[in-house]
C-alpha cells in the first residue's frame, strides 16, 4: 500500500508554490471522482444591475455579529455542516511511523534475488546491482533512512519474494517518486533486480498476480 | 431548452466535438452574417472509457480524392455489398473480408453508437518511444540538484523499453554517449557556432559511413539501432548508469565574473537535439525535453546579451523595437520548430527562473510540435516536480496519456469547406477539393501534422459554407464532416481514431430560430477567443480588441430583440445570454492584455490556452468561483465584486492559479482561534471545505496550477479583485445604497457599463 499525503509546497523557492501530493494520492486521481468545480453561478437578468444577493451577515445567528465589523461575535454555533470530501483527506504527512524493520530483512532476500539472477544476467549487471545494495545497507545502517521508506521496502521485498512483480515495481516507483532525495542511488539497483528476476524462466509457474498493479489489464 | 443543451452535451462526451453551431445556415452568405463562423472544437484522442478499439483496418472510400472512412452515415446496399460515401457519393464494393454483412450483422463503424471509432493497424515496424533530455547546468546549486533527482526519478516513470539520451549544456554542449560499460563519454560542440544537420550528423557519427551522399538529405533508412544505440538506449539497459551520470552532472564549470550572466548556448543544443533525432529516428514519437534555468545568452537563439546591467526585453522594449535579439533568435527556434515536426518530434520547454528565459522566443518550439510548455520559479518547487511527473502519468486502463505523431484528416461533404485549425499543429499542406480559400487559422489545407498530443488537447477547425444562396437545401438535409486522426499510441501501436458527424441545414431567411437554439455559446466563445489570440500573436493588441468588440456588436444586432434606437429594449435569448459576458471577460484576460504580464508569461498564458479542451478554456477565459459560508452548501457565486462579503470563504480557480480567499469576518474568527475550540467544529469544517476542493482541481490539473490562500486585505488579494467584474468601485460605492461586496479601486469598466455600450451599439440605426 502506498503512502497518502499532501505536503506543503516550497515556499522558499517557489512564489505560491502548490502543495505536493504523494504517488499514491496522485494514482488514485484517476479513480472516481467527485463531480467537479466547473458551475457557473447564472447572470443577472439582462438589464438589471448586478444585485448582491440577498443580505446574508445577519440571518443566522441571534447577534447580529456578522454585519457588525468591530464588534466580532462569535460564528453560528449551528449544527455541523459535513464537508464534502468524505473524511477529509489525510492532510499533512503522517506522523513519524514507528519502523523496527531489521535491515537484514530486506537485504538477504534481495541479495538471495541477485544469486538466483547471477547465472543468467551479465556480470557487470550483477556486480553493479550489488554494489547498490551496499549502499543501501551502509544507509540502513547509517540510519540515513527515514521510517517510511524503511517500510516499504520492507513490503517490496515481500512483494518480490511472492514474485509479484507488478507491485512490487509499483512499490518501486512510489519510493522514487516520494523520496527520490533518500533512494535515488540505490533504488535503482532494486529496479533492476526487479525487472532481472521477473524475466527469469519462471521457475514454479505462472505467479504474477500483481493485484493492485495495472488496473485494467484486459485489452477489450 | 435542456434537450440542446444534453444533445451537445452527448456529443462531447461521445465524440469530442463542440460545434458553435448546432444547426448549420444553407447558404454562405447566410452564414457570413450569423458573425461567429461554423467552428468547432476537436479533441481528438478523447478518453473514451467504452470505446474498445477494433483490430483491423478501416475501409476507404475508393475515389482518390475523397478516402473517406466508411462510417454510420453512408447508404449500405446489403444485398449488392455496396456502400455510398456520403461526402462524395462514390458508390463502393466492401472488401472480401465483408462478404458476411447484413442488416443484422453489421460491422462496428456502421452502427450509430460508432460514430466514434478505433482502429488499431498493423503498419511499419513498431519503434519505441524516444525521451531525449536537455540540460540546462548554469543553474544554482539546490536547483540542479532538485532537477537531478526529478530526471533521475523519471527514469522510473518511463516505459521501459523507451529509448533515452542525454544533452547538457552552459557555455558548451556534451551529448553524452551512454553504455552499459563504467566509462562516460562524451561530445562537446562549441556553443557559439550553428551547425547544420548534416554537420551534427557527421560530427556524432550518425551519417553512415562511405555512402555517396545524394543532393539535398540523405535517404534515411528507419532503423539504424547500431549507429543511434551509443546516444539513445532504452532505459531499462542503462539506467542504473544513467542514475550515476546524473547524479553527477556539475555546475556548468565556466567561470561567470560578477555583473555577468553564465554563457548559456540553448540555441545550439536544443539544434543539436533536433539533428540527433532528425537523423536517428526521423517519423517515430520523440519527445526533445529541455529544462532550462535562463535565458539563451550565446550563439543563434540568444535572447539577452550576458551584461547583467542589460536586461531582458520588456513589452516596452518590443513596443519601442528596441529588442535586439528576438526576431532572430525567434526565427531560429521557429526554424527548428519545424524541423522537428516536420520529423514528428516534440519538444517540451520546462523554463524554471525567476525572471524571463526567453519563451517568448522559444515558444514555437512547443507550439508547433505539441510540446508542453512549463514557466516555474525553480526546479526545487512541487509546481515543476509534480508537473514534470505528471507528463508520464496513465489513464484509466493504465496506458501513458500521451500519443505522438498524429496526422488530422478532416473531409467535408460538398457544401462546407475547410478554412483552417488553430492549436499545437502544422500545416501539412494538403491541398484538395474540401479546401477554402480563405483562412481562418493555419489553413489552406486539409490535413495538420501534432507531433504530440494527449487526451486533451484540443483544436479549433473552422469551416466555410460554400452553397451558394437561394440555392435549396442541400440534398438529404445534412452536412457531415469526418475527423481521421492517425497516430502512434504510447504503446507504440499504430491506431487511427474516426470520427464522423452530421448536422442539419437549415434556412437561416426562414428557420432563423432553428439556428439560434442551436448555438452553443461556451463553444462560440472558445472559438472566437482562439481567433482573436491567434490575431494577438502577430498584431497590436488594440486592433484584436476592436475586431472582438466588432464582431459582438455584430452579432447582437443579428440575434437581439429590439426595437431601433431602444437600448431598454434590447434582449438576448437564452442560447446568447452568457455570450457578452465571456467576451467582457476575455477582453481582460493576459491572453489580450498584456499588462502587468512579461512578454514570456503571455507566450505561456497563450501557449496553454490554445490546446486546452472546452472546459478548461472557459475557465480561463472566465474563472469559476465558489461561495462557501454557514448558509448552505458551496455554491458558485457571479465572478463579482459582490460576491466577495465579510462571512465567506471565496475558491477561485482560473486555471493558473488556485485562489482561496476569507472574508473579512471568516477571517477574523479564524484569527481569533474558533476552530479550535470542539463546540466550533462547524466553523473547522467551512474553513477547510474550499481546501479539500481545491486539492481535488490541484490533484489533476496540468501544468500545475499556483496556490494562493489569502484573506480580506491581503496582499494577495489582489489575484481575486484582478478578476472579479468591478461592480463596485471607489466610484460607485454609493450608488447602490448599501454597502454589500467589495468595492475595487480601478478605472476600468464594469460588465454592467460593457453591456449598457453593448446595447446602445447594437441597437444603434447608425451602426
Amino acid at each position: 500500500m502506498a503512502e497518502l499525503y499532501v505536503k506543503p509546497g516550497n515556499q522558499e523557492r517557489g512564489w505560491n508554490d502548490p502543495p505536493q501530493f504523494s504517488y499514491g494520492l496522485q494514482a488514485q486521481a484517476g479513480g472516481p471522482r467527485r463531480p467537479p468545480l466547473t458551475r457557473r453561478a447564472p447572470p443577472p437578468p439582462s438589464g438589471a444591475p448586478p444585485e448582491a444577493p440577498p443580505d446574508p451577515t445577519s440571518a443566522p445567528a441571534a447577534s447580529a455579529a456578522a454585519s457588525l465589523p468591530r464588534a466580532l461575535g462569535p460564528p453560528p454555533l449551528g449544527p455541523i455542516s459535513p464537508p464534502r470530501a468524505e473524511g477529509g483527506r489525510p492532510s499533512a504527512a503522517a506522523g513519524p511511523e514507528e519502523c523496527s524493520v531489521p535491515p537484514d530483512t530486506v537485504l538477504a532476500p534481495l541479495r538471495e534475488a541477485l544469486a538466483t539472477c547471477r547465472p543468467t544476467v551479465q556480470k557487470q549487471v550483477c556486480d553493479d546491482i550489488a554494489r547498490r545494495l551496499t549502499v543501501l545497507e551502509d544507509a540502513w545502517a547509517q540510519g540515513k533512512l527515514s521510517a517510511p521508506v524503511r517500510k516499504r521496502m520492507s513490503l517490496l521485498v515481500q512483494e518480490l519474494q511472492q514474485q509479484h512483480w507488478d507491485a512490487a515495481d509499483e512499490i518501486h516507483r512510489s519510493l522514487m517518486v516520494d523520496h527520490v532525495n533518500e533512494v535515488s542511488q540505490w533504488l535503482v539497483g532494486v529496479k533492476r533486480l526487479i525487472a532481472e528476476s521477473r524475466s527469469l524462466p519462471a521457475a514454479d509457474g505462472d505467479t504474477d498476480g500483481g493485484a493492485e498493479a495495472e488496473p485494467g489489464q484486459e485489452e477489450p | 431548452m435542456a434537450t440542446y443543451l444534453e444533445f451537445i452535451q452527448q456529443n462531447e462526451e461521445r465524440d469530442g466535438v463542440r460545434f458553435s453551431w448546432n444547426v448549420w445556415p444553407s447558404s454562405r452568405l447566410e452564414a457570413t452574417r450569423m458573425v461567429v463562423p461554423l467552428a468547432c472544437l476537436l479533441t481528438p484522442l478523447k478518453e473514451r472509457l467504452d470505446l474498445p478499439p477494433v483490430q483491423y483496418e478501416p475501409v476507404l472510400c475508393s475515389r482518390p480524392t475523397c478516402k473517406a472512412v466508411l462510417n454510420p452515415l453512408c447508404q449500405v446496399d446489403y444485398r449488392a455489398k455496396l456502400w455510398a460515401c456520403n461526402f462524395c457519393f462514390q458508390r463502393n464494393q466492401f472488401p472480401p473480408a465483408y462478404a458476411g454483412i447484413s442488416e443484422v450483422n453489421q460491422p462496428a463503424e456502421l452502427m450509430p453508437q460508432f460514430s466514434t471509432i478505433e482502429y488499431i493497424v498493423q503498419r511499419g515496424p513498431q519503434t519505441p518511444l524516444v525521451f531525449l533530455y536537455v540540460v540546462d547546468t548554469c543553474l544554482e546549486e539546490e536547483d540542479l540538484q532538485a532537477l537531478k533527482e526529478s530526471l533521475q526519478m523519471s527514469l522510473s516513470l518511463l516505459p521501459a523499453d523507451a529509448l533515452v539520451g542525454l544533452i547538457t549544456f552552459g557555455r558548451m554542449i556534451q551529448v553524452h554517449e551512454l553504455s552499459c560499460e563504467g566509462i562516460s563519454k562524451s561530445y562537446v560542440f562549441r556553443g557559439t557556432k550553428d551547425l547544420t544537420a548534416k554537420q551534427i550528423q557527421d560530427m556524432l557519427g550518425l551519417s553512415k559511413p562511405a555512402v555517396p551522399i545524394q543532393q539535398g538529405r540523405p535517404l534515411q533508412t528507419p532503423e539504424q539501432p547500431v549507429i543511434s544505440s551509443r546516444f539513445l538506449q532504452p532505459v531499462h539497459k542503462v539506467d542504473m548508469n544513467l542514475t550515476d551520470l546524473l547524479g553527477e552532472l556539475q555546475r556548468d564549470p565556466w567561470p561567470v565574473t560578477q555583473g555577468k550572466r553564465p554563457l548559456r548556448s540553448t540555441g545550439v543544443a536544443l539544434s543539436i537535439a533536433v539533428g540527433l533525432l532528425e537523423g536517428t529516428f526521423p517519423n517515430t514519437g520523440a519527445r526533445i525535453m529541455l529544462f532550462t534555468g535562463g535565458p539563451p545568452t550565446q550563439g543563434p537563439g540568444m535572447v539577452v546579451g550576458d551584461e547583467l546591467k542589460t536586461p531582458i526585453r520588456s513589452w516596452h522594449d518590443i513596443e519601442k523595437d528596441n529588442a535586439r535579439f528576438m526576431k532572430k533568435a525567434a526565427k531560429h527556434y521557429e526554424t527548428l520548430a519545424n524541423r522537428a515536426a516536420a520529423n514528428g518530434h516534440c519538444i517540451d520547454i520546462y523554463a524554471c527562473a525567476l525572471d524571463q528565459t526567453g519563451l517568448l522566443e522559444m515558444k514555437c518550439c512547443a507550439n508547433l510540435t505539441g510540446g508542453h510548455m512549463v514557466m516555474g520559479d525553480s526546479f526545487n518547487t512541487s509546481l515543476f516536480k509534480q508537473t514534470f511527473q505528471r507528463v508520464f502519468n496513465k489513464g484509466f486502463n493504465g496506458e501513458f496519456r500521451m500519443a505522438f505523431g498524429a496526422c488530422l484528416d478532416v473531409k467535408t461533404s460538398r457544401e462546407l469547406k475547410i478554412a483552417g485549425a488553430i492549436g499545437p499543429c502544422i500545416s501539412l499542406n494538403a491541398k484538395g477539393p474540401c479546401v477554402s480559400e480563405s483562412e481562418l487559422g493555419i489553413g489552406g489545407t486539409s490535413q495538420w501534422k501534432i507531433c504530440s498530443l494527449d487526451p486533451s488537447t484540443t483544436l479549433a477547425i473552422y469551416f466555410e459554407v460554400v452553397n451558394q444562396h437561394n440555392a435549396p437545401i442541400p440534398q438529404g438535409g445534412r452536412g457531415a464532416v469526418q475527423f481521421v486522426t492517425q497516430y502512434q499510441h504510447s504503446s507504440t501501436q499504430k491506431r487511427i481514431r474516426v470520427t464522423t458527424i452530421a448536422r442539419n441545414w437549415a434556412d437561416a431567411q426562414t428557420q432563423l430560430q432553428h439556428i439560434e437554439a442551436a448555438f452553443d455559446q461556451e463553444a462560440a466563445a472558445v472559438l472566437m477567443a482562439r481567433l482573436g489570440v491567434y490575431r494577438a500573436e502577430s498584431e497590436e493588441g488594440p486592433d484584436v480588441l476592436r475586431w472582438l468588440d466588432r464582431q459582438l456588436i455584430r452579432l447582437c444586432q443579428k440575434f437581439g430583440q429590439y426595437n431601433k434606437d431602444d437600448p431598454n429594449s434590447f434582449r438576448l435569448s437564452e442560447s446568447f445570454s452568457l455570450y457578452p459576458q465571456f467576451m467582457f471577460h476575455l477582453r481582460r484576460s493576459p491572453f489580450l492584455q498584456v499588462f502587468n504580464n512579461s512578454p514570456d508569461e503571455s507566450s505561456y498564458y497563450r501557449h496553454h490556452f490554445a490546446r486546452q479542451d472546452l472546459t478548461q478554456s472557459l475557465i480561463m477565459i472566465q474563472p469559476i468561483l465558489y461561495a462557501y459560508s454557514f448558509h448552505g452548501p458551496p455554491e458558485p457565486v457571479l465572478l463579482d465584486s459582490s460576491s466577495i462579503l465579510p462571512d465567506r470563504i471565496l475558491l477561485m480557480d482560473t486555471f493558473f492559479q488556485i485562489v482561496i480567499y476569507l472574508g473579512e469576518t471568516i477571517a477574523q474568527w479564524q484569527k481569533a482561534g474558533y476552530q479550535e475550540m470542539p463546540e466550533y467544529e462547524n466553523f473547522k469544517h467551512l474553513l477547510q471545505a474550499p481546501l479539500d476542493d481545491a486539492q481535488e482541481i490541484l490533484q489533476t490539473r496540468f501544468p500545475m496550477p499556483r496556490y494562493i490562500h489569502t484573506e480580506h486585505g491581503g496582499s494577495q488579494a489582489r489575484f481575486l479583485l484582478s478578476k472579479v467584474n468591478p461592480s463596485q468601485t471607489h466610484n460607485n460605492l454609493y450608488a447602490w445604497g448599501q454597502e454589500s461586496g467589495a468595492p475595487i479601486l480601478t478605472d476600468d469598466v464594469s460588465l454592467q457599463v460593457f453591456m449598457d455600450h453593448l446595447k446602445k451599439l447594437a441597437v444603434s440605426s447608425a451602426a
